[in-house]
């Protein structure tokens, strides 16, 4: 039991889980909407199996009663009944070009760790699918992150106390895809029908659209940090200036103590320190760590996908040289 | 009358009864008191008020000066003492008016009569102690001093048998109205009533006399029968006044009281107002009466005013008297005494005034008189209107004209005649003599005033009305008298003059079109072609050109009078405000003129770009308007950049309605008051020589259009573009913004509509966006070259379009030929062909020109979108890197030993950072490296 409640080693999807989230994704996410839903499955040995979800019904202004525990707790029960697989392991949530580390993701995934220590999130790209390779991954949070959550102290110190950078944040589980049979007969027989045409996604050679989207998204991340550093900034040389303030009084009050006693008069009062100069309010360092891991995030895609479209390029040249 | 007297007299019944005054109906009694009296009230009242004030002030001060006598403390007795003679001081005038207050003089004498008796006993003042004896010879000298300057009226108290035994007297001290003695039995009486409205009803009364009692209980030295005493104070107070003094007094008390007790009466029935009225009805009659009564009285006199000189009108001089120049000349002078008083009524002094000349005239007095007259009658014509905002009536201007006008001819005529503003009065010579006359006056002032009364009048009136075209005929006058003043002034008058009058020739000038020279011009370089076009022009300008004909008939260009004043001004002036005004008025009409390098020099050697902002408002608002007129006047001559620099200060505050003084902008109160707002309403520049604001900003936005698109596009990529005009960039933002485009309506719309077109390249339809039906109307037909005009546009829109093509579509072509270039923008082999060198020469387009195939060969070295965004990327990276290293120096500067001593955590940041950086710096290396 220990060792589970720090790792979870794999987690393995049922071929339907997969087949759910994008069809859900098809028909409720456009553009950069996010669509979300719950993960159902099992914890089996030091695996998480994840055999079944189903989705958070979009949210629209009109309906403010909503009661979404309400739904997810007769959704599981409904499920029950037709015996499936009814306890909550996690959640998914579809991304637009890989930005999905943000305050709100780990707000709720510390929650659902929070609550059930083995849950993950499973974070389906829906641009990257269409290009041809599916793509999807599931993220858990480091134990150190999930005590700074826990204490909720987001001051630099205390995340210098823990030592956690952004790599730390969060990590990955390996994800195995099982079908069953009928699935692969199925999937089999849908390759047969599907045109040459389909297939050649994989090899389009056009770049820049991609590029373009995701520089932008890393441009604005990159000024956002800009601000955090310089916020920071200020707040460092106020510190420093204040410490030195603090430190000239302190002095100022020794000597001033040192002459009254060699005449001979009482020592001045003590007074408190802390509130004559009161620290400046240190800004919470979370969401820079957070930035820090968006940007790592679409530096990887970036990397990745140019990578793979440098491939490509030559492959194209090549050919055409043959040509 | 009875009424009256049975109510004073019987204050002792009244006490007892109190309730019945009050009661009863007031409307009656009050009825009756008018009949009575009810001439003298009101002016009563106007005096009342402050006579009560300071009547009270003293009758308090006596009251503390008394008490402190009683208890012999001397030093308050000096101090009030002083207090009262400075209380007396200040009411002096009501005291001039009224006579010293009885009850004053009483309190000197008794008070001196006290001192003396003080100072007699040397016992008690022995026993009196330091400060008390000091102030006691103080006071007695101080009072001695005082009381020589009422010495009469104090023997005359004294003289009189004072009945007044002195329990009375002691009694009646502590009520101020005791302190009035017999003789003058009205005061007392009045101040008994004086009380009366602040307490009507005898209660307070009843009070009052308690509390006196009480105060005289309280001093020790009093006997006990007051009580009685002031049962009957009131009868005895009665019979002191029945035995006192003659009728005249009497009658004054009566009146005097009557007055008082209707006082009370009203403020009892205030809630009558009718009564009232017609009380106010009769005010003035009874002012009069009241005067006559006042000199019977007093015998001060009340200066009637105004009256005397309506009176005086019809036998303006006694018959018989000889009519000679002295006593014309008195008679003036003794009108003029009247004015700018307040009751002078100025319609008649001016009639008199024309009266008086009439007189002259008819007399033969000579012109000197008559010059002297007639400056004095438009003097009085300028001071018809006491506000300074307010214009002239009509009737008066055109009253104004001609007095000017006459007084003109009469200088014309009589050669003999000097006129100066520094002539003394007494040295003048207006009688008919051998000597020339000499009269005092400043016709050029007169002239001065007038053209500001004609200024105010135009700025007055509704500029769309009909009544606006007719005052502007007399612009025709105006502008005569100012030159019949020129000529008078060239043979005449000082420099200074002379350039003062200049200034004005030049004022009416400078913003006319001269279309006589214009014509001359055009029909020099082609005769036949604008034939049309001048018989349009006269037929459309003939009424507002009438005086310009006029002055044209003289045969002179208005540029070659403009140039022959304005030299004059620069040459001969010494005050720096004339030479601006006058080198703003020459630019302005060489603007005006098109002729744009001697205005565009005269203003740079000028140099009133520096220091213009020291000036006044009105020549500022003049600087405003040259250089307005200096950018039109740069647009017509193709010189887009200069217009638009010309115009950018304009037009970027968003204010150039006010700045050109053409109307006030909506604002609020806080941002200026009344006061302000009257004074720049003041400053307002009259209608018909506005700049047509739509105009104005029309040239400003297709000269920042002709400037700005190409350099949009020539700079879609740069990070740092800068904008050329904000104002045009607003107007295509707002023409973004519309959620649904219909053709364009406004010349705004037009304008952001040709913008969007140019964008494309689109000469044609930016062409027809910019100049059609629409947009001629609205502006180009305003220019006095319409033509050239708009050749020069179209010609500028083809080539800037042809610039923004290049820049925009470069990308997409490999090489283009020339000749496809000029015919798309219908240019000139030559054109095209020098356009892009320029171009391919600013390094604006890479590209070469290939001679023999005629042909543009691109370079493709401008980067991508993508590479842009890169760049973009690596510039903002370099940035967070700069910042991140402050970041880590603040820490590693200030604590020494943190590096050491956090080492782990530092670094381990640090080297995440620069992971991080190292990732970017790979991304854009990939970037770069795949094109």
């Amino acid at each position: 039991m220990a060792s589970r409640e720090t790792t979870v080693f794999g987690t393995i999807n049922q071929t339907i889980v997969v087949l759910k989230i994008i069809k859900h994704y098809q028909e409720e996410g456009q553009g950069s909407e996010v669509v979300q839903g719950v993960l159902l499955g099992l914890v089996v040995d030091d695996r998480l199996e994840i055999t079944n979800c189903f989705p958070f019904p979009q949210h629209t202004e009109d309906d403010a009663d909503f009661d979404e525990v309400q739904y997810q707790m007769e959704m599981m029960r409904s499920l029950r009944h037709v015996n499936i697989d009814h306890l909550h392991v996690g959640w998914y949530q579809s991304t637009y070009y890989g930005s999905f580390v943000s305050r709100a993701l780990l707000d709720s995934q510390f929650s659902y760790q929070h609550a059930i220590e083995e849950s993950v999130v499973l974070i389906y790209d829906p641009i990257k699918t269409a290009q041809g390779s599916l793509s999807l991954k599931a993220y858990r949070l480091t134990p150190k992150l999930m005590e700074i959550c826990k204490e909720k102290d987001f001051t630099p110190e205390g995340l210098k106390k823990a030592n956690i950078g952004f790599e730390q944040m969060f990590e990955e589980v390996p994800i195995v895809i099982k079908n069953s049979h009928l699935i692969n007969v199925l999937m089999w027989e849908l390759e047969d029908k599907s045109t040459v045409a389909d297939k050649h996604e994989l090899l389009n050679l056009s770049s820049s659209n991609h590029l373009e989207k995701s520089l932008q998204l890393l441009m604005d991340r990159v000024d956002d940090m800009s601000q955090d550093i310089v916020k920071y900034n200020t707040y460092s040389r106020n510190l420093s200036k204040q410490q030195q303030q603090k430190h000239q009084y302190l002095q100022r009050r020794q000597q001033e103590n040192a002459q009254r006693q060699s005449r001979g008069e009482p020592p001045l009062p003590e007074e408190d320190i802390s509130k004559l100069f009161k620290p400046p309010q240190p800004p919470p360092r979370m969401d820079t760590l957070l930035i820090a891991g968006q940007i790592n995030n679409y530096c990887q895609n970036v990397k990745e996908f140019t990578s793979q479209n440098l491939g490509k390029l030559f492959m194209a040249e090549a050919l055409q040289g043959h040509n | 009358m009875s009424r009256f007297f049975a109510r004073s007299d019987s204050e002792s019944e009244e006490s007892s009864s109190d309730d019945e005054i009050t009661d009863k109906a007031p409307g009656a009694t009050f009825k009756q008191s008018l009949l009575l009296s009810d001439d003298e009230e009101d002016t009563k009242r106007v005096v009342r008020s402050a006579k009560d004030k300071r009547f009270e002030e003293l009758t308090n001060l006596i009251k503390t000066i008394r008490n402190a006598m009683k208890i012999r403390d001397m030093s308050k007795c000096l101090e009030e003492f002083e207090q009262l003679c400075r209380a007396f001081l200040k009411s002096k005038n009501i005291v001039d008016k009224e006579g010293i207050p009885p009850f004053y003089i009483r309190l000197l004498a008794d008070l001196e009569d006290y001192l003396n008796q003080l100072w007699e006993d040397k016992e008690g003042k022995k026993k009196m102690n330091k400060n008390n004896a000091k102030a006691l010879s103080t006071l007695r000298q101080k009072i001695r001093k005082y009381n020589r300057d009422f010495e009469s009226e104090i023997a005359a108290y004294k003289e009189n048998p004072q009945e007044s035994a002195d329990e009375e007297e002691e009694e009646k001290e502590p009520e101020d109205s005791g302190s009035s003695s017999d003789s003058e039995g009205e005061v007392s009486s009045k101040s008994f009533l004086k009380k009366k409205p602040e307490a009507p009803s005898e209660a307070t009364d009843r009070s009052q006399t308690a509390k006196e009692s009480e105060d005289k209980s309280s001093s020790s030295d009093e006997d006990d029968d007051d009580d009685d005493d002031d049962g009957d104070w009131s009868p005895s107070d009665s019979d002191s006044r029945s035995e006192t003094s003659d009728k005249e007094e009497e009658n004054a008390l009566k009146r005097k009281r009557l007055v008082t007790f209707l006082k009370v009466k009203r403020s009892q029935d205030t809630e009558k107002p009718g009564v009232r009225k017609e009380e106010r009805k009769k005010k003035p009659k009874q002012k009069e009466q009241i005067e006559e009564e006042a000199e019977e009285e007093g015998g001060w006199e009340k200066v009637n005013r105004g009256v005397p000189l309506v009176k005086e009108k019809p036998k303006m001089f006694a018959k018989g008297t000889e009519i000679n120049t002295a006593v014309v000349v008195k008679k003036l002078n003794e009108i003029l005494q009247a004015r700018g008083k307040k009751g002078t009524d100025r319609a008649a002094q001016i009639e008199l005034f024309h009266a008086l000349a009439a007189i002259a005239a008819e007399n033969n007095l000579g012109q000197g008189i008559l010059v002297k007259i007639k400056f004095n009658i438009i003097a009085s014509l300028y001071d018809y209107n006491p506000n300074l905002a307010a214009f002239m009536k009509p009737d008066m201007w055109k009253k104004c004209l001609d007095c000017i006008d006459e007084l003109l001819d009469i200088l014309f005529e009589h050669n003999n005649i000097f006129i100066g503003e520094n002539i003394a009065e007494d040295s003048e010579n207006l009688a008919v003599s051998d000597q020339p006359f000499r009269v005092r006056g400043c016709i050029l002032t007169l002239v001065e005033r007038m053209d500001e009364e004609f200024t105010k009048i135009m700025q007055n009136t509704d500029p769309h009305s009909q009544e606006y075209v007719d005052n502007l005929k007399d612009e025709g006058r105006v502008c005569g008298i100012v030159d019949r003043l020129l000529t008078y002034m060239e043979n005449k008058g000082s420099t200074e003059e002379i350039c003062r009058v200049y200034l004005r020739r030049i004022m009416h000038t400078y913003y006319k079109f001269d279309y006589k020279a214009h014509r001359r011009s055009l029909g020099l370089q082609g005769e036949t072609k604008s034939e049309q076009d001048q018989e349009e022009n006269k037929e459309e300008n003939k009424e507002e050109n009438k005086e310009e004909n006029k002055e044209e008939s003289e045969g002179e260009d208005s540029a070659v009078i403009m140039d022959r004043l304005c030299k004059f001004i620069y040459a001969k002036d010494r005050t720096d405000r004339i030479r601006t005004c006058a080198i703003l008025c020459h630019i302005y009409h060489h603007a005006l003129h098109s002729r744009w390098y001697q205005a565009r020099d005269l203003m740079l050697m000028s140099h009133l770009q520096d220091n213009i902002q020291h000036a006044d408002p009105p020549v500022q608002i003049l600087y405003n308007r040259t250089m307005v007129q200096l950018g039109i006047c740069a647009f017509r001559q193709g010189m887009i950049k200069d217009a638009h620099n010309a115009l950018l200060d304009i037009q970027s505050s968003g204010r150039a309605k006010e700045l050109l003084g053409q109307g006030l902008l909506m604002r609020n109160m806080q941002e200026r008051n009344a006061e302000q707002e009257k004074i720049e309403k003041r400053r307002q520049v009259p209608f018909h020589m506005h700049i047509n604001l739509e105009l104005l900003e029309c040239v400003y936005l297709v000269s920042a259009m002709l400037l700005e698109i190409p350099y949009m596009a020539a700079h879609e990529f740069d990070a740092r573009r800068r904008m050329i005009s904000k104002q045009f960039h607003h107007q295509l933002r707002v023409g973004e913004r519309q959620p649904l485009l219909g053709p364009p309506e406004s010349m705004r719309e037009h304008v952001v509509a040709a913008s969007k077109a140019m964008k494309m390249g689109d000469w044609r339809t930016c062409h027809s966006f910019i100049i059609n039906e629409k947009m001629n109307s609205k502006v180009w037909d305003l220019f006095p070259e319409i033509q050239r005009v708009r050749e020069m546009l179209v010609r500028k829109i083809q080539e800037e379009s042809l610039r923004t093509y290049l820049f925009t579509y470069s990308s997409v072509y490999d090489s283009i030929s020339m000749a496809t270039l000029s015919e798309m923008f219908e240019l000139e082999m030559p054109t095209v062909h020098s356009i892009i060198s320029k171009m391919i020469i600013n390094e604006e387009l890479m590209a070469s020109l290939d001679q023999p195939t005629q042909t543009v060969m691109m370079h493709r070295t401008e980067p991508t979108s993508l590479q842009n965004m890169a760049l973009k990327l690596a510039e903002k990276l370099g940035n967070l890197v700069e910042n991140n290293e402050r970041v880590s120096d603040l820490k590693q500067g200030i604590y020494g030993g943190y590096f050491n001593r956090d080492q782990k955590g530092g670094y381990q940041q640090k080297q995440s950072y620069q992971r991080g950086m190292l990732n970017f710096t790979e991304v854009v290396s990939c970037f770069m490296s795949m094109r």
